[in-house]
């Protein structure tokens, strides 16, 4: 006992206190062998991507039809026979389970179901249901893996789109293409990396902004640049009249030398990152030209497109053109078609915003099959979120409207390595909420950038005291749709 | 100070609390060097010893209170002794754990488990051990102490388990496996056929039940039959037992599987009876099968899908500087990863390539794995330099000028997989050279001359390559042309307008008619650079082209208005919400649409429509026009009655002419109706122009007994 007293004051004199902090700090210090570059600082360290793939990618291009205005799931890739026996019946409460519900239709007195009011069939090997409105769709349904589990948190457009775009619904962060271009610098370095095309249906719009293809906190070389449909694709891409290429040449050489004493002077990097989108302009001036010239097209591709494709600013020249820049290694096109806001007249309008598009975006599949750049080139279809199976107004037997509906709705992804002739996901007998394989928004996110060679979680850049990413926080690679 | 064995193990336990707690703090940023490796993996080894001596001094640990052992100072020592080495030995099972961690192949979930329990196990058991002494330490708390321990020790134990020899691994000797087996492998019976059975109806025909005396576990025991005879005789679905017995109705007593099972699906049905149709094969595999066949694309929707093999790739990296030198902005190369050696070309911009881009390559033949050549100006004997590029995979040569001569250099490429000639000048005896590569997995010739047939055939001589003839309009489903366009949307002149029509699909005809009729291929005008109109005009015109659809009839309308006022007022105001901008809307060239809300169109409703005009040169008239609207549900109904007056001036107007409009009818479509008012041509150098609304909307009308509304658009004079 005696000697228990003894050690215990022992415990507390100074030599034991220091020789038990020597040996804490000992193996604190042999533990930091442990870590390389402790001293150095690495690449990443300092937030830059390396412009080259984590691991071998699988798609090197991206071609995103992205179909603005939501299309309606349950008309097109969701099939839903129920909907149709139940037709005008009340949504099942134990189905919305409180769900929430948009300000247009929250005070509706009643939700009716209701049923497509276009067939469906089975197509190709995958047995794939979609309805008659995608014929041309159909016909290559075992090149495309359909995702019919798709959700999102954002329950109006310009959210959702912003979410879809840039991984947060408040529009400040880089655009999915900027983070691209970002990872992996451009291809061809007489375009740019990142190319926005628009056009509009005849159906019920919603606008599109240029924060949806903005560079965010990124440098701005990474910004998305806007193809128009008019005589000059590229706005003030020609040089004056009388100003020959050489003349342009000398102003660009003094203009960089002036830039880069100012450079010298405030060290601001947006100055180099000017000096780079005029040389990449003058560059582009030989390069857009060639491409966007669609008269020598032969006329098997115009058959395949649709006669359309020759008239500038529809969907389908619009597609034909990002089958072009990708073709010449533009990373990511990104197109956008408006008019898919159906919440009334939908049999009617959903048919025309259908032909609008439905040969064309299958017709982009076969052409991009038929030159072997389909296994390369990663090609999405779909809106920001999906429809509801109630309608949302008055109901007759054939007119109808669907309101919003983030929390199950479809789209379709092909080429670039994603598992083709696949369906993924299901939704229950209402087509109202997800029952197996939910995707949201970041996966999809982490996946694409997955089939790019980009690890999501290491494609960061530090900003305002932190690291973001285009999956911020959360996001899983589906590797049940991959190659 | 005496250095005691006792000592220096309780030092080493303190430093080697702080190293694990120094390992858990800076976690992701530690890689453990080559040389410590072993060390970590002699975890799994040394795991067992702590386990056991942890486990017995927690045992001893727990009843060390009680009264009899109090007092027994072996038992207190032998305690103390083995504790001090159960937590030694888990500290440094711990640290070769944090090591071994560190190494490929471990993540997730079940070994964030493991080494948080295992760690907590340490500092645990530490705390005990250098607590146990204090006065506060009693019975309850080393019973409670010592549980938790041990409660550690089997969840620790398990997730360990888990990690070394997977999930299940006690009870997956006795589960089934699932897992798809892909398409290309299968075997139509083994992977097709008996998991039908296996899953609906092995239940009741197994070795042990075998009902009926039926067995339905392997080929063999199947073929048998049961007491009823045999299932099926190979080739003929429509005499099976088999088949009979599912197709029975469910209520059926000999229905098969009985109602209480669960039943086969319409596509295990359909494959049964393909596979018997087929007459029963048991060898035979789903890809022996022609693509489209129905048994094949059944097989296929149940099995998993082909299994791709990755690249590797076993050569040595370039040199740097070569690469950074070689790449310029019309020559990309990169790199296919951070680690890979392999390496992309592509070359871009037709104006500017010459064969040298190709040449100077030829430092990295080594590591070039794919070139993309598309839309480049190369020829046969540039491949000649690309036929050294010794791991080529992916070679893209479309639309290049590639006759077809310089394939054969690339026959020697053992690693080629993808050829892309597209849209060059190849012909059939220049590509039936690449059959014979054996590595060649996919070959686009799409748009090139090679006909379909030909294609089919270089198809059938190379089963392992998969040739794309892409699409090809075989004429049997034409496409319909768009509309024809106008070069101007102009649509009301003065004397006379030349048009121009457009269409963007080359060689196509127009024609055109200008009385309103429907344009025909045979009768009608055929378009030629312009036409030229005089007078108020509806334009109709079609395209026509071989081999296409003709597009829809696609009309135009042409106002001609050949004289316009030099001042214009209205006498009475138009309604105070569709005034719009007053007068100018008259005669600004502008036709409105069907929404009065554009600012096209002016309103009157309390008052009629009365507007002034004066010429400073008289001009000869003989007719206005007015454009109106018909709206009837709107309320907006054609004026009732239109005055035309004309003279020298204001004060000399003579009545020209005046016209009358029905009541509309109560279904009366919506219409924009221009009202013709002719008379006898006059000079004037001033007009007036009166439209009376109804004053009063019929009987049937929802507004009857109100006023009704004229909108008036434009005014063409003539």
């Amino acid at each position: 006992m005696e000697k228990n007293i003894l050690e215990h004051g022992l415990n507390f004199n100074r030599r034991r206190f220091l020789s038990k902090l020597s040996l804490g700090l000992g193996s604190v210090a042999l533990g930091s062998l442990l870590i390389p570059d402790l001293f150095t600082g690495s690449l990443e360290e300092a937030g830059l991507p390396a412009g080259i793939p984590d691991f071998a990618p699988k798609a090197k291009r991206v071609i995103y039809l992205f179909q603005n205005g939501a299309p309606s799931q349950l008309e097109s890739f969701d099939y839903k026979p129920k909907l149709r026996e139940m037709m005008g019946q009340e949504l099942p409460a134990s189905i919305r389970a409180g769900q929430r519900l948009t300000g247009m239709t929250a005070n509706q007195s009643s939700f009716p179901l209701v049923g497509s009011y276009y067939d469906f069939k089975q197509y190709g090997v995958s047995r794939a249901w979609i309805s008659d409105l995608f014929p041309h769709t159909a016909k290559v349904v075992d090149d495309i893996c359909i995702i019919r589990s798709m959700f999102t948190e954002a329950i109006n457009h310009d959210p959702a789109l912003t979410f879809f775009q840039t991984g947060a619904q408040q529009g400040n962060r880089p655009s999915m293409g900027a983070w691209l271009s970002y990872g992996l610098g451009s291809e061809n370095k007489n375009l740019p990396a990142f190319t926005v095309l628009l056009s509009r249906g005849k159906g019920n719009g919603q606008g599109v902004y240029s924060k949806l293809w903005t560079n965010g906190f990124l440098d701005s070389t990474h910004q998305g640049v806007q193809f128009s449909s008019g005589e000059d694709p590229v706005l003030y891409l020609k040089d004056p009249e009388g100003l020959n290429r050489f003349e342009r040449r000398k102003m660009l050489d003094k203009l960089a030398e002036l830039n880069e004493m100012s450079y010298q002077e405030f060290g601001d990097p947006e100055i180099n990152a000017k000096v780079q989108q005029y040389e990449m302009a003058y560059r582009m001036q030989t390069a857009v030209p060639e491409i966007t010239d669609l008269s020598k097209e032969p006329d098997d591709i115009i058959k395949l497109y649709g006669p359309d494709c020759l008239v500038p600013g529809t969907f389908a020249a619009n597609c034909l053109l990002a089958r072009k820049l990708s073709e010449n290694g533009v990373r990511f096109v990104q197109l956008y078609h408006q008019g898919w806001d159906q919440h009334g007249n939908l049999p009617n309008e959903m048919a025309g915003q259908a032909k609008d598009v439905d040969q064309a975006s299958a017709a982009l599949i076969t052409d991009l099959k038929q030159r072997g750049l389909l296994d390369e080139t990663l090609v999405i279809w779909g809106g920001e979120f999906g429809r509801t199976n109630y309608s949302q107004g008055a109901m007759t037997k054939d007119n109808y409207g669907r309101d919003h509906h983030p929390r199950c709705f479809s789209i379709w992804m092909a080429g670039g390595g994603i598992k083709p002739g696949i369906v993924y996901g299901e939704s229950d007998e209402f087509g109202y909420n997800i029952v197996k394989d939910p995707v949201h928004v970041n996966d999809f996110h982490a996946t694409v950038l997955h089939q790019l060679g980009l690890n999501h979680e290491k494609l960061t850049f530090k900003h305002l005291g932190r690291r973001y990413r285009l999956t911020d926080v959360a996001g899983k690679v589906i590797n049940d749709i991959i190659v | 100070m005496k250095i005691t064995l006792k000592g220096f193990t309780e030092n080493a336990l303190f430093a080697l609390n702080i190293f694990i707690i120094f390992l858990l703090a800076v976690g992701d940023k530690i890689s453990v060097p080559y040389w410590l490796q072993p060390l970590g993996r002699l975890h799994p080894m040394v795991l067992h010893f702590p386990i056991v001596l942890l486990m017995l001094a927690m045992l001893l640990e727990f009843f060390r209170f009680k009264e009899a052992y109090t007092g027994e100072k072996l038992y207190q020592n032998f305690t103390t002794g083995l504790l001090l080495t159960g937590v030694l030995l888990s500290a440094v099972t711990v640290v070769m754990g944090l090591f071994l961690s560190k190494e490929e192949g471990y993540s997730g979930s079940t070994l964030q488990w493991h080494k948080w329990t295992g760690v907590s196990i340490v500092f645990i058991s530490s705390i005990i051990y250098w607590s146990r002494n204090s006065s506060w330490y009693k019975a309850p708390l080393a019973k409670a102490g010592a549980v938790l321990t041990i409660l550690c020790l089997i969840v620790t134990g398990h997730y360990g388990a888990t990690l070394t020899h997977g999930d299940n691994f006690v009870l997956a000797a006795v589960m089934p496996v699932k897992e798809k087996v892909p398409v290309d492998k299968a075997v139509i019976f083994d992977d097709v056929i008996l998991p039908i059975f296996n899953e609906k109806c092995l239940s009741c025909h197994n070795l042990e039940k075998a009902k009926g005396s039926l067995i339905l576990a392997d080929a063999k025991s199947m073929l048998k039959g049961g007491k009823n005879g045999k299932l099926f005789v190979p080739g003929k679905p429509e005499i099976s037992l088999l088949l009979e017995r599912i197709h029975l109705p469910v209520d059926d007593k000999k229905h098969m599987p009985p109602k209480s099972k669960s039943q086969l699906t319409n596509e295990e049905i359909s494959i049964l009876a393909l596979w018997i149709k087929g007459n029963a094969d048991l060898k035979k595999k789903v890809v022996d099968l022609p693509k489209n066949d129905s048994l094949r694309v059944l097989s296929a929707s149940l099995l998993g899908p082909v299994v791709a093999v990755e690249e590797s790739y076993d050569f040595s990296a370039a040199d740097e500087a070569t690469v950074k030198k070689l790449n310029n902005n019309y020559r990309v190369i990169y790199a296919l990863d951070k680690i890979s050696p392999a390496l992309e070309v592509n070359v871009y911009n037709r104006s500017i390539y010459k064969p040298e881009a190709i040449k100077e390559l030829t430092p990295l033949k080594k590591q070039i794995v794919s070139l993309n050549l598309n839309n480049l100006p190369v020829k046969d004997e540039d491949l000649k330099i690309i036929g050294e590029f010794e791991n080529l995979r992916k070679l893209n040569l479309n639309f290049s000028d590639v006759k077809g001569g310089g394939l054969k250099y690339l026959v020697s490429l053992n690693h080629l997989n993808t050829l892309s000639l597209s849209g060059t000048k190849v012909n059939f005896s220049a590509v039936k050279q690449l059959v014979g590569v054996k590595s060649l997995k996919e070959l686009t010739l799409w748009n090139t001359s090679l006909s379909q047939i030909e294609i089919a055939q270089l198809q059938k001589m190379s089963k392992g390559l998969n040739i794309i003839g892409g699409f090809k309009d075989d004429g049997k489903s034409p496409v319909k042309l768009n509309q024809p366009r106008l070069s101007t949307d102009v649509s009301i002149f003065k004397n006379s307008l030349v048009l121009q029509v457009k269409h963007p699909v080359n060689g196509v005809q127009i024609r055109y008619t200008t009385d309103g009729s429907e344009p025909d291929s045979l009768k009608s005008s055929l378009y030629d650079k312009q036409i030229v109109i005089n007078e108020t005009t509806i334009l109709k015109a079609k395209a026509y082209k071989a081999g296409w659809f003709s597009s829809d009839a696609v009309s135009f309308n042409f106002y001609q208005s050949n004289y316009k006022p030099d001042s214009i007022a209205f006498l009475l105001q138009p309604n105070e919400k569709y005034k719009s901008d007053g007068t100018k809307i008259l005669v600004d060239n502008q036709l409105g649409d069907f929404d009065i809300n554009t600012g096209k169109w002016i309103g009157f409703r309390e008052n009629n429509m009365e507007t002034i005009m004066f010429f400073k040169q008289p001009i000869p008239l003989k007719s206005v026009t007015l454009n109106v609207m018909r709206q009837v549900s709107a309320y907006i109904l054609l004026p009732q009655e239109v005055e035309v007056w004309g003279g020298v001036d204001k004060k000399d107007l003579h009545l020209l002419k005046i016209i009358k409009n029905q009541m509309p009818l109560k279904d009366e479509g919506n219409a924009l109706v221009k009202l013709d008012v002719k008379f006898e041509p006059r000079s004037i150098s001033c007009l007036k122009i009166v439209a009376k609304n109804f004053k009063k909307l019929p009987q049937w009308h929802p507004g009857k007994g109100e006023p009704a509304w004229v909108f008036i658009d434009e005014v063409f004079l003539n």
